[in-house]
């Protein structure tokens, strides 16, 4: 495989872009088959790339100017995030009908984070996200400028930090090539402002985030699309810092930290889903849960976190495609879509978050307390996912964009797929942990029919498929027309939520009194200084002489 | 003794160039100023550099004797200030020429710093053309004597023996004042 | 002549060239021509002339003729900072030259970049600015036509004249003045309601990273500064320049076009000011490193005035919509690759 090809996930989104915007300029629409055709180019790019040779592939060309040369690399990790990231897109263009303008800001967006995940270092990553971040705003405001969208600033900001660690890296260890950064050069609080800017970049907070907001919209196309490209590359960001730091992170309070904030995340999103008034509201904080329990797996620091973590990212890229495919009205692919969510037997998610909460306890200490945390928000899942079955399914999207049989089709795939959990850990996930975490990774064992661990044996395809069956049967006799939907009390409210909103409000609210605004009043300061008056000038030459003579 | 002449003159040229508003009063300061500088440029840059900064400043000084404001005006009502100023930059730049830098060119220093320093004072407190007009030409000639300062060999500071930019200076001077200007257009 | 202020002189000849190909009206064109043509010899003659005298000439002579076409201000007033701008230099000149205490060069320094402010146009010494002002008559052809070329040339003969102390002040108080005007164009352009107005304060954050990148003292703050200058002069100008007859309308608009241009203007990613922050972090790095962090949440700044600028641009059509189809992608491609860029003007 010639090492140039490694470009082509990235130029073919590109070049499908270009000739979308070129025919659309003259006024003539190539309507999905070119954005489809974009994006599953990519998607088969990568696989032809990966799959024949599973090793590295880098193309090395020279220095772009910014202390880092053009260096793209396809490796495990690539390969995962790269699926992650294409798919859910690929199916989206293929389904729904887009404006060209539409089509060609989502195949650069794929173009873009496809880029930032074969970057070969940290600051082009950067660049790279930064521009998924761009574009996702310019996507997202161009479909509906009253709808809520992430704040640019925010996403921007994850992106510039990012910039400053790949600098930083340059600086202190000579390189800010994901393979050739020195160990020493990650210290504690390099590795803190990167670990800031990626759940900044990914926005994994425990509050409700612009990830569940998008959900508020009336038209889920670009949200999907925002959220297939940005909200993955923070995750990437943290996976390769395994890689950075030699297969760790610099301290284990980092690990714990992350660990935690992932729990508070995904409890969060939890507590609101359980209070949600629609359906669509409960599935706005499905992808946050989801990033929540991803983040504590990941975060632990060994290989079995980590493929519980790639394997729960993996499932919620899957289900951003079937929530923005699914009709706001009640019915079996809600229900379905619901099951999915919430991680019930032997579904995907079910798999994964076993594998994670074994993850924490095998771990031990402290993060063993994180499993007991995990297992009782996703118990809260469960119960928020019983109560999402009976509520109002929403405002109502347009008809054109939701595919009630497809959503089904892909919740009832992560749903059926809990029995290849382990064919998905060998083929997909142990690659990313060979790759970050080169000195324990060889502990992953099993095959494809069991997930071995430390302590214990999942033999899931013994143990899920009954399960499955077992499913069926339970679906097959109930009667699901019984489902009276209607607006339904919260099971329990947060304490803390109201007085918060309080304090959000009053900061947002929060301005100079009045008493001090004359020695405020940048317009007198600045009429001072346009002017022309002597003094003003004078006492300004004065102040800087002054400062200089200190 | 000839130096420190010429550098008085100068000076007082200035001063009169800060205190007058007439035509005839600015071109004589002109004159004055022209004339300090040149005697001191002579010293150090020969012949050429001095006619050409006398040949400038003469040539300004005959056009702003036949435009402006006619008459003398010098220290109309209310000069106080300007006076003042006049007196204490005189102090300060003779402090900083003579006490604050070391070498051996203190005259020059003294006029280039009262040239520089008075003119952007005439420049910041008129709103009439022809002062203005004035002030920018005593200006030219001033940077065009920076020339002669000091031994720096390259970078912004490196001196150059050339006449070029003597000649440059006479050119601005010269020709400033021939500038069409609108006395005021605010809006 | 150094190659830096060669390139960046060949900057302003596109900008003029993009100005003057897409200008709206013939009767603007015709002025654009004769004014523009005077400022790009003024500026050329900065950049060319054999000695620091002669440039300051130069610029005396810009500033004058600038003073003196039509606007809404008076003559008198426009011509106060240009003449002080030049005033400082030479003065600054002197005490570089003079030989004496430390001290002296401090000042010198002190007065290097507060000429260099007031030629430009930043604070503490803004000019005088009109909304209703053409672009040739306003301060923005200090910001974006003169004062480019006057920064290259200033900066990059401090070499070797100020000494290591007086050095150091210079660096020290170019960031100084620097973080000044980011912050105060960055905080003003969202916040003011003029968007003209705004436009103006752009420049000026603009200017406050570029002067943060000279006076850094390393290679990559130069090279970051010059690559702030080009997104001034090859970006935000031009952009302003196509949005003048919308912003007559005031037309506003919130089409794709407008938010790609708003990310071009914020410095997003991939457009060039986003390399020109990396290599800012980069060069505020090595040198001193909260300095990055600062410059990091500064930079956040420009992000709610660019929205608003970019939805002033309005709906280009016809010849305007290549201009600024040209201007972004210029914009990308320095963005992405700006070695070329940076090795011309040999950095």
């Amino acid at each position: 495989m010639p090492s140039a090809a490694v470009l082509g996930p990235v130029v073919i989104p590109l070049l499908a872009a270009a000739v979308i915007a070129a025919v659309g300029l003259a006024r003539f629409d190539l309507g999905r088959t070119a954005g489809a055709g974009g994006a599953w180019g990519c998607v088969a790019a990568l696989l032809a790339l990966w799959l024949p040779v599973r090793s590295s592939v880098e193309l090395i060309l020279g220095q772009l100017g910014y202390g880092s040369a053009l260096d793209l690399r396809i490796d495990g990790v690539t390969f995962a995030f790269g699926l992650m990231i294409a798919v859910p897109i690929a199916v989206l263009l293929t389904l729904q009908p887009r404006a060209w303008p539409q089509t060609a800001l989502s195949l650069l967006a794929l173009a873009a984070a496809m880029a930032a995940v074969e970057a070969g270092g940290v600051v082009l990553t950067a660049i790279a996200g930064g521009t998924v971040a761009t574009l996702a705003v310019v996507m997202l405001e161009t479909e509906d400028p009253r709808a809520p969208r992430p704040s640019w600033a925010l996403l921007l900001a994850g992106w510039l930090g990012v910039a400053w660690v790949g600098v930083i890296l340059q600086v202190v260890g000579g390189t800010a090539v994901y393979t050739a950064v020195p160990v020493a050069a990650i210290t504690g609080p390099v590795f803190a402002v990167l670990a800031a800017s990626a759940v900044i970049a990914s926005c994994l907070f425990p509050w409700r985030t612009w990830l569940a907001v998008l959900w508020r919209r009336p038209s889920l196309r670009a949200a999907a699309v925002t959220i297939a490209t940005v909200y993955p590359l923070g995750f990437y960001l943290l996976i390769r810092a395994y890689e950075l730091g030699d297969g760790r992170y610099p301290h284990p309070l980092f690990n714990v930290g992350l660990a935690v904030l992932g729990i508070a995340a995904a409890f969060a999103a939890a507590a609101r889903a359980q209070a949600a008034a629609t359906r669509r509201e409960f599935f706005g904080e499905v992808i946050p849960g989801f990033g929540g329990f991803a983040l504590t797996a990941i975060a632990i620091g060994t290989p079995l976190g980590l493929v519980a973590g790639l394997i729960l990212l993996a499932t919620a890229s899957a289900l951003v495609a079937c929530l923005a495919l699914l009709p706001d009205r009640a019915g079996i692919a809600s229900v379905v879509a619901v099951a999915a969510a919430v991680g019930l037997p032997p579904g995907l998610a079910f798999g994964a978050r076993v594998v994670g909460v074994e993850a924490t306890f095998e771990a031990g200490d402290f993060l063993g307390l994180i499993g007991v945390a995990s297992a009782a928000a996703w118990a809260t899942w469960m119960v928020a996912g019983a109560r999402a079955i009976g509520l109002p399914g929403g405002r109502g999207r347009p008809a054109s964009e939701t595919f009630a049989g497809v959503a089904m089709l892909i919740a009832t795939l992560t749903l059926v797929a809990g029995p290849a959990l382990a064919v998905i850990q060998f083929g997909m996930a142990n690659p990313v942990a060979a790759e970050v975490m080169q000195a324990t990774a060889g502990t992953l064992t099993g095959g494809r029919v069991a997930v071995v661990t430390v302590s214990s044996v999942l033999p899931v395809v013994t143990l899920f498929v009954p399960l499955l069956l077992i499913g069926v049967v339970i679906y097959a006799l109930t009667d699901i027309s019984a489902i009276r939907t209607q607006a339904r009390p919260a099971i329990f409210r947060i304490p803390a939520a109201a007085s918060l909103e309080r304090f959000r409000a009053a900061v947002r609210a929060a301005s100079v009194p009045d008493q001090y605004r004359t020695i405020l009043n940048l317009k007198q300061l600045e009429a001072a200084a346009a002017g022309g008056s002597p003094v003003f000038w004078l006492a300004a030459l004065v102040a800087l002489g002054f400062a200089v003579t200190r | 003794m000839l130096e420190a002449g010429a550098a008085f003159v100068a000076w007082l040229g200035m001063s009169v160039v800060v205190l007058a508003d007439g035509r005839r009063g600015l071109a004589l300061g002109i004159v004055l100023v022209t004339a300090g500088l040149a005697v001191i440029v002579f010293q150090g840059a020969g012949p050429i550099a001095a006619g050409a900064l006398g040949v400038g400043g003469a040539a300004a000084a005959l056009r702003r004797l036949t435009h402006g404001p006619s008459g003398w005006r010098v220290m109309p009502p209310g000069s106080t200030p300007r006076v003042v100023l006049c007196v204490a930059a005189g102090i300060l730049v003779l402090w900083i020429s003579f006490s604050a830098t070391t070498a051996g060119d203190g005259a020059l220093r003294f006029v280039i710093l009262t040239v520089l320093g008075l003119s952007v004072a005439r420049v910041l407190s008129s709103d009439e053309p022809s002062t203005l007009l004035t002030a920018i030409a005593l200006l030219a000639l001033g940077i065009a004597a920076t020339v002669g300062i000091g031994s720096v060999a390259h970078g912004l500071g490196a001196v150059t023996q050339s006449e070029w930019p003597y000649i440059a200076a006479a050119l601005v001077a010269a020709l400033a004042g021939w500038l069409p200007v609108r006395t005021a257009n605010v809006a | 002549m150094w190659p830096e202020s060669a390139e960046v002189v060949v900057f302003t000849a596109f900008a003029l060239a993009f100005a003057l190909t897409f200008a709206p009206a013939p009767t603007q064109r015709r002025s654009l021509m004769f004014r523009g043509g005077v400022g790009l010899a003024g500026t050329i003659a900065i950049a060319t002339v054999p000695t620091f005298e002669l440039s300051l000439l130069a610029l005396l002579v810009l500033g004058v003729l600038h003073a003196a076409v039509n606007g809404k201000q008076s003559f008198a007033t426009r011509l106060r900072a240009p003449v002080l701008a030049v005033a400082l230099l030479a003065l600054a000149l002197v005490l570089a030259r003079a030989q004496g205490s430390d001290v002296l060069g401090r000042f010198a320094a002190v007065g290097l970049v507060a000429g260099l402010a007031a030629g430009i146009g930043l604070l503490p010494y803004l000019h005088p600015f009109d909304p209703e002002d053409p672009v040739s008559a306003s301060p923005i052809a200090w910001f974006a036509f003169i004062g480019p070329v006057l920064a290259v040339v200033v900066v990059a003969g401090t070499h070797g004249v100020l000494g290591p102390d007086a050095g150091g002040a210079f660096g020290a108080t170019l960031v100084g003045v620097g973080l000044v005007n980011v912050a105060w164009g960055g905080v003003a352009a969202w916040s003011t309601e003029n968007t003209i107005a705004a436009w103006r304060y752009s420049f000026i954050a603009d200017w406050g990273l570029a002067l943060c990148g000279f006076g850094l003292t390393v290679a990559d703050g130069r090279r970051a500064a010059l690559l702030v200058i080009f997104s001034i002069v090859l970006c935000r100008l031009p952009l302003y320049v196509a949005s003048r007859q919308a912003l007559r309308e005031k037309a506003l608009t919130e089409r794709p076009v407008n938010l790609v241009v708003a990310a071009a203007l914020a410095g997003s990613a991939p457009f060039a000011g986003f390399a020109a922050r990396v290599l800012l972090l980069r060069g505020a790095t090595q040198m001193f490193w909260p300095l990055g962090l600062v410059l990091a949440i500064a930079m956040l700044l420009w992000l709610p005035g660019s929205l608003r600028l970019g939805r002033s641009l309005g709906l280009p059509r016809g010849r305007r919509a290549l201009g600024v189809a040209l201007v972004l992608a210029l914009n990308v491609a320095v963005g992405l690759y700006p070695l070329p860029l940076l090795q011309a003007a040999g950095q």
